[in-house]
């Protein structure tokens, strides 16, 4: 896997800072940093997939919305135990994902991404007509049970989920299985030239994005304790997922942690100035700026300045 | 039954105005403007504010509105999708980014609420028993003109006959004398009037809100992923394919539904006939 010292130390690093942090910040922060663990989640869910293998997904929505859901609905319409009911969700997200999947097999590029939209939609849509009994129809359901109590408990849970699908994610990405997913996203038909069967490293790589969105939605659901389609199945979240995990540094798991915690902390910091919907404007132009200046994120960035500061020698080579 | 087919002709006349700028750059540019509903709001802003608050002439409105949805075109090829070199992910991507701040710049000045957009042609008329608004009619008449204008522009003209080259093939257009650019920027222009014009009729047919872009614009995808690339007719076809459906989704099944069928299409046939029904055996 080619792990490296520095590997365990920033990791130790990070998993230090997570323990540490309720330790320094209010109440408030602590919520705030909640929301970022959530965003972390989902974009390290579209990155396995979309970040990897180049096929754009526009309907992670979709899937997150499936767990969170399928969990809600267990425990609020059937008194289904937790315990089992994001076992459940998560198992129903797989299965979303493999729908997903299925035109994953014919199509590519903007195709795809446009067909993944079309789920989205039609599930938004789909969500408020059948069985209202169930969904709650336009305005959701409220009082789903949640697992903890305060700020700090939630703090823990969510920071945990996310250190744990965070480090496995980025394991499993540094073995040949990333590897090849990475060569499907340079080129699909040189990784099937090379005898590997495509078909079967997409549906990992699905069923992976699928399994980590679900138990996000799932988990977050809890959290929230309410669900409505329209903050869920939104463009608003979708770009939100999709410009964390790009502005961190897509196809890199750390990368998406990184965007997820600056948008986060970017809203919270409009908010005194601007209360409502119009934080996106400023919101959006600075990851619009940021992505157009540098496309594979800050994590680049990072690593770009750290050269810059310790490696002299590398800087006079000529380009 | 009549009632039906005049409600679905004129709809669907609507959606054809509405997919049309977006099928000019998918087939001239072979990138995915996300933003395209985009103009919709700039467009239908504009003549509200022009219009409706200062009390511009309507036709001066509308003139004004289709030349800023130029000019915006025009600024978003050259800021935006020029720089990216056509990488198609990165230009999804930052239209996706441009179509929400547009939104939110919307907010920011119109406020969050929707606003309701006096008829650009006031009066109602009844034809086969359906109450028929001058409004959308002339949306309809207006939507067919350009259309057939944009016919013969594409066919007959020496630009229309670059655009078609460079829609086939980039380098061999440029081979042959055309510049590729020049092009490109003539379309993004053109697109971004058709849409502002299109903004216009669709937000006087339902109303004028921050988020009215997100169902043109998939309106729109589903009219170029069914119809095909670069292909007018098959645009039109499927313009009244989907206006024809939603409407008797209402009519016969619930008024909640109308969008369903629109999507399961749009699945259907991506799934099914990746190049669409009428368009050229690529993708």
């Amino acid at each position: 896997m080619g792990l490296r010292w520095y590997h365990f130390a920033l990791w130790a690093a990070f998993i230090a800072i997570m323990v540490a942090i309720p330790e320094f910040v209010s109440k408030g922060t602590l919520r705030i940093i909640i929301f970022a663990n959530f965003l972390a989640i989902f974009a390290i869910s579209w990155d396995v997939l979309s970040g990897r293998t180049g096929y754009i997904s526009f309907g992670h929505p979709f899937l997150i919305g499936i767990g969170a859901y399928t969990s809600a609905i267990l425990t609020k319409r059937f008194d289904v135990p937790i315990e089992w009911a994001i076992p459940a969700a998560v198992v129903m997200t797989m299965i979303g994902g493999i729908i997903v999947f299925l035109p994953a097999l014919r199509i590519k590029g903007s195709y795809f991404a446009l067909v993944t939209l079309a789920f989205m939609e039609l599930t938004y849509q789909l969500v408020q007509v059948i069985r209202p009994d169930l969904t709650g129809g336009t305005r959701g359901m409220s009082g789903v049970q949640t697992l903890t109590r305060g700020a700090l408990n939630g703090y823990y849970l969510s920071a945990s989920l996310m250190v744990t699908i965070a480090l496995s994610m980025w394991l499993l990405m540094r073995t040949q299985l990333g590897t090849a997913l990475s060569a499907i996203g340079m080129n699909e038909e040189s990784v099937r030239g090379s005898g590997l069967s495509t078909t079967k490293l997409k549906l990992f790589a699905f069923l992976t994005s699928a399994f980590v969105a679900g138990l996000g939605g799932a988990f977050y659901v809890h959290y929230l304790g309410s669900i409505a389609p329209r903050a869920l199945f939104d463009i608003n979240f979708l770009f939100t997922i999709i410009v964390a995990a790009l502005i961190g540094g897509a196809s890199t798991i750390i990368g998406p942690v990184i965007g997820a915690f600056f948008l986060t902390f970017l809203l919270e910091y409009l908010r005194p100035y601007l209360p409502g919907a119009e934080r996106y404007f400023i919101y959006g132009l600075i990851a619009l700026l940021l992505y157009m200046y540098e496309p594979k994120g800050i994590i680049e960035l990072l690593r770009k300045g750290w050269h810059r500061l310790f490696s002299r020698h590398s800087v006079e080579t000529p380009s | 039954m009549l009632q039906i087919i005049v409600q679905g002709l004129l709809l669907s006349g609507l959606y054809a105005l509405i997919a049309m700028g977006f099928t000019l750059i998918f087939s001239v540019g072979r990138v995915l403007n996300l933003a395209y509903g985009a103009y919709l709001l700039i467009g239908g802003y504009i003549y509200f504010t022009v219009s409706q608050t200062l009390g511009v002439p309507k036709v001066l409105g509308l003139l004004l509105a289709a030349m800023v949805g130029c000019l915006v075109g025009l600024l978003k090829y050259r800021l935006l999708v020029k720089p990216l070199k056509g990488n198609h992910v990165a230009v999804e991507i930052s239209t996706l980014i441009l179509a929400v701040v547009v939104q939110a710049g919307v907010v920011f000045i119109y406020g969050d609420s929707s606003k309701i957009l006096l008829p650009i042609v006031p009066g109602v008329t009844q034809v086969a028993g359906a109450s028929v608004t001058y409004n959308l009619l002339a949306a309809t008449i207006g939507s067919w003109a350009i259309l057939f204008a944009l016919y013969w522009f594409v066919r007959k003209t020496h630009v229309g006959r670059a655009m078609q080259a460079v829609s086939m093939d980039t380098k061999g257009a440029a081979i042959s004398g055309v510049d590729p650019d020049r092009i490109n920027m003539f379309t993004w222009g053109l697109s971004g009037m058709l849409g502002a014009t299109a903004g216009v009729f669709f937000a006087s047919y339902t109303q004028l809100s921050p988020s009215m872009w997100v169902a043109p614009l998939i309106i729109a995808v589903a009219v170029v992923i069914v119809g095909g690339i670069g292909s007018i007719i098959g645009t039109l076809i499927v313009a009244h394919i989907i206006g024809f459906m939603e409407v008797l989704a209402v009519a016969v099944i619930a008024p909640e539904l109308r969008g369903v069928f629109t999507m399961l299409l749009i699945i259907g046939v991506l799934v099914i006939r990746p190049q669409g029904l009428f368009g050229r055996e690529e993708l």
